[in-house]
């Protein structure tokens, strides 16, 4: 399942027991979007027998937006206290502080998944405006 | 002289001021949509750093998203919100602007809020982020009630007042980002 990339949300790839999120999300209406996608990452997870790996590499996220990835890590959560095998990898820039800062928030309420904060180097096509 | 014929005196204050960007009528997502672009345009010279410039972006933002949901001001046609914002170049990086009408009820606990951000520090704006993460959105917030706390954590200061008017309580919202 594939979410495509607009100027104001992240590309979702959503596949047998992997979920990257990529870019920027800022959307107007952060439900609207996100209820697709946390519905599509449910469905999946449900048939995950196999480690599933979750990578996120966001660039800027808005407040709104803070609220739907407390939601999506909870959901992991509680995922992985029924039992699915979940690795989180928070993808960030080493000179990115507000995204590096975001990641260690995130990681203090995880326990059950495990959770890595990884260093990622800038290439400038990703932050191409559309 | 009338004030609107004073097509030059509105390009000189904008110059003067340094102004980069300003944008005064009725706010839109769409509309939001269309100038982030040319704004991120804007902040991305090569000598401001990129993290300044995301700061500045990022307050820019939660600044237009709170006009659009809060302003009390509305176009008659379609209801949409109206207000002003600006960035401008300030002597050690960038001042980001803002003004709206609010609703006057909604004025104390605004104020009472925003006070207490003010002279939260860094370590204590972070803890302040987490809980209302946590806790969920105040019932009269629109949005994830993080807005305020997000500004406060990404300008280095941040200055505010309420004007009364004729039509209604203004608020104004200076914050500076280097």
């Amino acid at each position: 399942m594939k979410f495509e990339k607009t100027q104001r949300t992240p590309l979702v790839e959503i596949g047998s027991n992997s979920c990257l999120i990529k870019g920027e999300c800022y959307p107007e209406n952060i439900a609207e979007w996100s209820g697709p996608v946390l519905e599509a990452l449910k469905k999946t997870l449900v048939d995950a027998n196999t480690q599933f790996n979750v990578d996120i590499e966001l660039y800027y996220f808005n407040s709104s937006s803070a609220k739907f990835l407390f939601d999506f890590f909870e959901f992991l959560e509680d995922s992985a206290e029924e039992g699915k095998k979940i690795r989180i990898n928070w993808r960030y820039r080493a000179e990115d502080d507000t995204m590096l800062e975001a990641g260690e928030d995130f990681q203090e309420d995880i326990t059950a998944c495990e959770y890595n904060l990884v260093i990622v180097e800038y290439t400038s096509e990703d932050h191409e405006p559309e | 002289m009338e004030k609107n014929k004073d097509t030059l005196g509105l390009h000189t204050f904008m110059q003067d001021r340094k102004t980069l960007f300003c944008y005064s009528g009725p706010l839109t997502e769409d509309l939001l949509t269309t100038i982030s672009n040319p704004v991120r345009h804007q902040l991305s010279d090569d000598e401001t750093k990129e993290t300044v410039a995301k700061r500045v972006f990022g307050v820019f933002i939660e600044q237009a998203q709170n006009i659009i949901r809060y302003s009390t001001q509305k176009t008659k046609s379609t209801g949409d919100s109206i207000g002003t914002i600006a960035i401008s170049v300030a002597d050690d990086g960038f001042l980001i602007e803002a003004v709206n009408k609010i609703d006057e009820s909604k004025k104390d606990v605004l104020e009472a809020t925003l006070v207490e951000l003010s002279v939260a520090d860094q370590k204590a704006l972070r803890q302040m982020y987490k809980k209302r993460l946590r806790d969920g959105p105040p019932e009269d917030s629109e949005g994830a009630g993080l807005g305020f706390i997000e500004m406060a954590r990404r300008v280095k200061h941040f200055e505010f007042n309420f004007v009364e008017s004729e039509e209604g309580a203004l608020f104004v919202y200076r914050g500076w980002v280097s």
